[in-house]
């Protein structure tokens, strides 16, 4: 009796082990250490939300091949050296093939390791130029257009808008004293004379500066036709679009993603309508979008008391699709899916359809999308006032 | 039980290690160490080198806060100074690792010395303004001398060598970094075994006297910043061979705050005390951090309502532990040990 039992015991315990390690073969790990709290946590939990709600919304859909995505995430306090610890806890503990960091610090310090040591393919909240760059950080991609594309994006709307008597176009750059702030200025400067922009004026503050009478008064004095903000989340952009009405001002203001915010046209009010600028993706009230609807309906089902998700949802949300992509690449060519393999499809991805979440995109000359649409603010939601702008054709 | 400790001579009060027993200890102490890169996993010796680094910074400004007693809201700044010294010699310059080390701590030390200059007229809190002026002017300049320090988007270096051996992961960092605590560790213990350390107690404990015992205030005091700033330079320097990138972001005023709060928290005035302060606040947020992260795993829904409780926790902890032990950590170190060493005999 004894000895049977044993027997049985034996075989149980053999097949629970045979059955965890197929269950772990069907498994693609994706390991992110997100900003939950912090200063950046008004963005951070919606994009680990966002990219979770993809990830799981990809499992409903059957996965990748029958094999399920697995999200293993971390709070980093938007703190590098939480940052960098938490990604090699996580590499060691769990030994993800894609990661998904908290800022473009964060992916600066990791990316010699990412290259040399870990090989997973690494997507993050940044825009950075550098994280995109295919030839230094083959592993590291951006989840839209870069700063600087996004600055292409304006600037290539603004060159094919009609000129005030002939003119060349007037362009004024007013960004914050960061790495965020100045990232894409030396390429718009260049892009900008290319296209035949003039530059009239840069303003240059801290981050949330409030007195910005000197930079007002230096846009009267050089009366831009557009000003476009670079480098800040809300303040100071209602101060200047205010100063700029009280002085009477003609410039049609314009941002870049952080910039192109719900809670920003929120805090502007009255004063928004109008407020112009490129984002990488579509708006939750963008009913008409496929992708759009897909995540209604997800919402729907899991999520149901929420009404609205912002902009860095969509970001989270696109890098999950991002990774699904690459993952679906890659079993498609018959490859098994590991961090090599999945860096080896980012130039892959060509022309693909994102259900009108991010237009048609491929990742052609950087890892980064370089698409992007103009929206214009009307009634405090925005507007597409042009069709997706893609920077490399 | 502990007895018979009599101490007969000048230098045997002054001994580092008592007695057999604190040897003993210290080298089971050291065999841990050594072997402990053997069996931890990539993630604990990041933590090991960062809380290595941290205490060498520690020590550094408690020979100037805790020793000399003069705030500095800048040490920051000095860990910068080296950092970027070494990061600008290693790319610009070639030079070897083993010669930036100093020539970082060397660097460090002389802004050390250029600040300090005011303390002879400023003390508390005005130093302490005075040096948080050194803290911004210095990331003013990391951030706007671009063609020196890479600006914003900062510099990156490649992987550190020894005689051709390259350091190109934790498990090999962390023997550096083990040596480099040791050595500044022993100079700190030994440094207030000396004239300049007494003197630095004595400016501490009343300036005027010290002075009137013969004390060149403004000499020692500058020894007190340059020391100390040679330490956070040394710190520095580790810092970014260890991460491979430097930016100005790295080196902000919560950083310095941090410090002085590691000085605090561990004890002022006491190395054991700096380094049990680097370790508390490099460990205990990440073992804070694991405890939630494994409550999130149950209870998904509260992620929101837990994650932010981390602050709080450790916010919480510092208040208690300065409540119920104002000398901090060494102080309770130092509590437990005599307990073991009067056991099972109380009193």
């Amino acid at each position: 009796m004894k000895k049977r039992i044993v027997s049985t015991l034996v075989l149980v315990l053999s097949l629970l082990l045979c059955m965890g390690v197929s269950f772990a073969g069907e498994v693609i790990k994706v390991g992110a250490g997100q900003p939950i709290t912090g200063r950046f946590a008004f963005a951070g939990k919606h994009i680990h939300q966002g990219l979770m709600d993809s990830l799981d919304y990809a499992n409903e859909q059957g996965g990748v091949g029958g094999m399920n995505f697995k999200y293993i995430y971390e709070d980093t306090g938007y703190d590098l050296k939480r940052a960098i610890a938490s990604f090699k806890k996580i590499m060691a503990q769990d030994n993800p093939v894609m990661m998904y960091g908290e800022s473009t610090g964060v992916g600066k310090a990791m990316a010699p390791e990412i290259n040399s040591r870990y090989h997973v393919v690494y997507g993050s909240t940044s825009f950075s130029e550098e994280l995109a760059d295919r030839q230094k950080n083959p592993y590291t991609f951006v989840s839209g257009p870069t700063y600087a594309q996004q600055f292409g994006v304006l600037l290539k709307y603004i060159a094919g808008q009609p000129k005030k008597n002939n003119k060349p176009h007037r362009v004024a750059f007013f960004y914050s004293d960061t790495e965020f702030g100045r990232d894409p200025i030396p390429f718009a400067r260049k892009l900008a004379k290319e296209l035949g922009i003039e530059v009239v004026a840069e303003e240059v503050t801290k981050v949330g500066a409030v007195d910005i009478t000197s930079q007002l008064l230096d846009l009267k004095r050089n009366k831009p036709d557009y000003c476009i903000f670079q480098g800040y989340v809300v303040p100071p952009i209602p101060e200047v679009i205010r100063g700029a009405k009280d002085f009477g001002l003609d410039i049609k203001f314009m941002g870049t993603f952080w910039a192109m915010t719900k809670m920003l046209l929120d805090k502007l009010g009255p004063d928004g309508e109008g407020y112009m600028g490129v984002s990488p993706y579509s708006y939750w009230y963008m009913d008409e979008v496929p992708m759009i609807q897909a995540m209604h309906a997800y919402s729907k089902k899991h999520h149901p008391d929420v009404a609205y998700r912002p902009s860095s949802y969509m970001q989270g949300w696109f890098t999950g699709m991002i990774y699904v992509k690459l993952a679906k690449l890659c079993h498609e060519a018959g490859l098994p899916i590991t961090g090599e393999n999945l860096k080896n499809m980012i130039p892959k991805v060509q022309n693909w359809d994102t259900g009108g979440l991010n237009g048609v995109v491929s990742f052609a000359n950087s890892n980064a999308t370089a698409t992007g649409k103009v929206y214009k603010a009307q009634g405090g939601k925005f507007v597409a006032v042009s069709d997706w702008i893609k920077l490399d054709e | 039980m502990h007895i018979g400790d009599f101490k007969e001579t000048y230098s045997s009060d002054q001994a580092v290690f008592i007695n057999a027993t604190s040897r003993f200890w210290l080298g089971v102490l050291f065999a841990v160490l050594f072997l402990f890169p053997f069996v931890a996993g990539d993630y604990l010796l990041f933590m090991a080198n960062l809380a290595g680094i941290t205490i060498i910074g520690a020590v550094g400004l408690n020979i100037l806060t805790g020793f000399t007693g003069l705030i500095s809201l800048g040490h920051a700044a000095f860990i910068g100074v080296g950092g970027y010294t070494a990061a600008i010699l290693s790319t610009r310059f070639d030079l070897p690792f083993l010669l930036c080390l100093p020539l970082s701590g060397l660097m460090a030390a002389f802004f050390g010395i250029i600040v300090g200059g005011p303390s002879l007229r400023l003390k508390g809190l005005y130093l302490c303004i005075a040096t948080l002026a050194a803290q911004l002017i210095l990331e003013f300049v990391f951030v706007h001398w671009e063609s020196l320090t890479g600006g914003i988007r900062g510099m990156n270096i490649s992987p550190p060598q020894i005689f051709g051996y390259v350091l190109d992961n934790d498990f090999k960092f962390y023997f550096v970094t083990l040596v480099m605590v040791i050595l500044c560790v022993t100079f700190a213990r030994n440094l207030f075994r000396t004239r300049v350390g007494r003197a630095f107690i004595a400016i501490r404990d009343r300036d005027i006297s010290a002075e009137l015992m013969g004390i060149n205030l403004l000499q020692y005091k500058t020894y007190a910043f340059a020391l100390s700033s040679f330490m956070a330079g040394i710190s520095g320097c580790l810092w970014v061979n260890f991460l491979k990138t430097v930016t100005p972001e790295h080196f902000p005023l919560m950083e310095s705050v941090r410090y002085l709060a590691m000085v605090i928290v561990g004890g002022m005035g006491s190395i054991l005390g700096s380094i049990l302060g680097a370790i508390f606040m490099t460990i205990v947020p990440e073992l804070i951090s694991t405890f939630l992260g494994f409550l999130v795993n149950i209870f998904p829904t509260a992620m929101s309502f837990l994650f932010p409780l981390q602050q709080v926790i450790f916010g919480l902890l510092i208040v208690i532990f300065l409540v119920f032990e104002p000398h901090g950590l060494a102080e309770i170190w130092r509590r437990i040990k005599n307990y073991f060493h009067l056991w099972p005999f109380e009193h």
